[in-house]
């Protein structure tokens, strides 16, 4: 039993210990406004993206790195919620995908930190299903347009070099689209597997069918129990040849996947590997969507499985 | 008419290959589990089966992080457990259900690291419902043959103590008078009540595994007279709980478009069913004058 005589020395070690925690913070936050602004891409592509606009006159980190991990069951740590406090600008997905960082933002309040949600950005309904806005065309250029104009609120006079590092990102991803209009010309109505949603909005950009019914790819997605309909269709589709591509998501996997995967290439069904989150090394945002495309031409136009993107 | 789109909604059922695979493995479950279950009320371990499913939870986690067969994953931990726990030789019962529950948390807890490792090492999607609910139409076809394997494994296991498991059951004395070996027959069957736990986790997830291991057994014990028909009974209903909730689950497709509800939900709602179905018969037969009840048979 602790003496109640003590209690009053602890009450004050416990204030003086606040107290320090307080200062030492606030030293931080003081320290911080120093060097240049921080921004923060929730997923690694984000990231990159602001990187290549504000870069280095803002220094930009990522959250979720890891190629490895499944964003979708991403679990937060304090370092983030550290990272969170210091930056004045953060992107993040939205449609729920990575709705955990919402609480994060509120808890360590600053008033002239800019939250960019790319759902938002985009107009999209909050319902909207597919939340992997970064395959899509228009997004990226999108997020740094806006990035510009947020960095030159925060560097004024790094402005109009903002802007044009946005344009030039724009027009560096001239060539994937070149490559989009070209397959779909060509290859336009292609019927593909898919095992989760993350490439649907390209695959749709390229003209493929997805033949693959959502609601099994949600299931895949959020890791619930998938109807034995859904997956029959899905096998049938693998089975009796009635897709010319099985695009194949890396980073959420199961049983169920691995099993499909497995038919797919008994049934010599050329396989392409998709990512959740930017593979590193190697790439920037424009040379990843680059080689998703030229392995979707290289299945459907040769037959040949492009499974994983390492370098 | 809605007898035609009944039989047209089921059309697909038996040609449909994750339904085959729920089918045979889930059957094979509900087998096995109906007759280790059976042995495992009437010797009132219905906690220890519990605790024990739910620690191989942390094998069906396991098997992700090592990519080997999940069945193996459950059964291994499963084994290992039991063996402890049979190992420990626990005589009273208070003290024996603490060790339980000490265990259990310890396994739980491990399941929770493991199901981490997973998700976050792996890139495994949806791992923990998998292990702790399951997940029936996502089984791989190759696990079939396993859990055929396992199942015949675990009714050679009973079969070879059955009657010496029912005498030790009634009477560690008499027992031992009719030169059974009570530590030999309790091993094998912890080993059997191993085998039950990992099929029944593998096909409606570790937590909720204990429900085809004691509801169909607790049922039948209360409105059975001997143990044949028993075990009979709580076979009958193991095996119409389990194909009855994997044909309702296909049927939620329909209710609700596009969406089938959880198989793990229909096959643990059919045995409570049960249950309370048996419940209601055994209290109208008791103002009859009743045998004694084989689930009240005295704890050695």
């Amino acid at each position: 039993m602790m003496d109640t005589r003590d209690r009053p020395r602890w009450r004050w070690l416990i204030l003086a210990g606040l107290a320090g925690y307080v200062a030492l913070a606030a030293g931080c936050a003081r320290q911080a406004n120093n060097g240049p602004p921080v921004a923060i891409g929730v997923e690694s592509q984000y990231a990159n993206v602001l990187s290549q606009v504000g870069s280095p006159y803002v220094t930009v980190r990522a959250i979720e790195t890891n190629p490895n991990t499944d964003p979708h069951e991403f679990e937060a740590s304090p370092a983030v919620a550290r990272e969170v406090a210091r930056a004045r600008l953060v992107v993040e997905n939205g449609l729920g995908y990575d709705a955990w960082i919402e609480p994060i933002i509120a808890a360590v309040p600053k008033p002239d930190r800019r939250v960019l949600v790319v759902s938002q950005l985009l107009g999209l309904p909050a319902d909207t299903v597919n939340p992997h806005l970064w395959y899509g065309v228009r997004t990226m250029p999108a997020v740094a347009r806006a990035a510009a104009a947020a960095f030159a609120a925060m560097e004024p006079a790094h402005a109009a070099y903002f802007a044009a590092n946005a344009r030039r990102f724009d027009s560096s991803l001239a060539p994937w689209r070149a490559q989009i209009a070209a397959f779909r010309a060509r290859y336009g109505g292609t019927p593909v597997a898919v095992t989760e949603p993350v490439a649907d909005l390209l695959l749709q950009a390229a003209g493929c069918r997805i033949l693959t019914p959502l609601a099994l790819q949600l299931a895949v997605m959020n890791g619930t129990d998938p109807a034995p309909q859904d997956v029959a269709a899905e096998q049938t589709l693998l089975r009796d040849r009635l897709v010319k591509v099985f695009v194949y998501n890396q980073q959420v996997t199961n049983a169920m996947t691995a099993s499909l995967l497995q038919l797919a290439r008994a049934e010599h069904i050329p396989v392409v590997g998709v990512y959740e989150t930017m593979p590193q090394p190697g790439y920037d945002y424009q040379s990843w969507m680059l080689a998703e495309m030229q392995a979707l031409r290289a299945a459907v136009a040769h037959g040949v499985s492009t499974t994983t993107l390492g370098r | 008419m809605g007898e035609m789109s009944a039989v047209g909604l089921m059309g697909g059922f038996w040609s449909n290959q994750p339904v085959r695979v729920a089918l045979a493995v889930g059957g094979c479950a509900a087998l096995v589990c109906a007759v280790v279950g059976l042995s495992t009320v009437m010797r009132r371990q219905a906690f220890a089966g519990h605790a024990l499913s739910d620690v191989s939870g942390a094998g069906g986690s396991a098997a992700y992080l090592l990519s080997i067969n999940p069945l193996f994953g459950f059964l291994g931990i499963a084994a290992a457990a039991a063996g402890l726990m049979e190992w420990a030789q626990v005589r009273e019962a208070r003290e024996r259900d603490l060790l339980t529950g000490v265990v259990l948390g310890a396994g739980l807890g491990l399941a929770a690291l493991l199901l981490y490792l997973d998700m976050t090492v792996r890139s495994v999607s949806g791992a923990a419902i998998t292990v702790l609910f399951g997940s029936m139409f996502t089984i791989p076809t190759s696990i079939v043959p396993v859990a055929l394997a396992v199942a015949v494994a675990a009714l050679g296991a009973s079969a070879l103590i059955f009657r010496p498991l029912l005498v030790t059951t009634l009477s560690v004395d008499l027992a031992r008078a009719q030169g059974v070996s009570v530590r030999t027959t309790g091993l094998i069957q912890a080993l059997a009540l191993a085998l039950a736990v990992s099929l029944s986790a593998m096909t409606v997830g570790a937590i909720l595994s204990t429900a085809l291991l004691i509801g169909p057994a607790a049922a039948a014990l209360q409105v059975a007279r001997r143990p044949a028909s028993a075990l009979a009974l709580a076979v009958l209903i193991g095996l119409a709980a389990t194909w009855g909730g994997v044909a309702l689950a296909y049927q939620s497709y329909y209710w609700t478009p596009g969406h089938g509800w959880p198989v793990s939900f229909f096959i643990v709602m059919l045995i409570i069913c049960a249950y309370l179905a048996a419940s209601a018969v055994a209290s109208r037969r008791a103002g009859a004058p009743a045998a004694v009840p084989l689930s009240g048979c005295q704890d050695h």
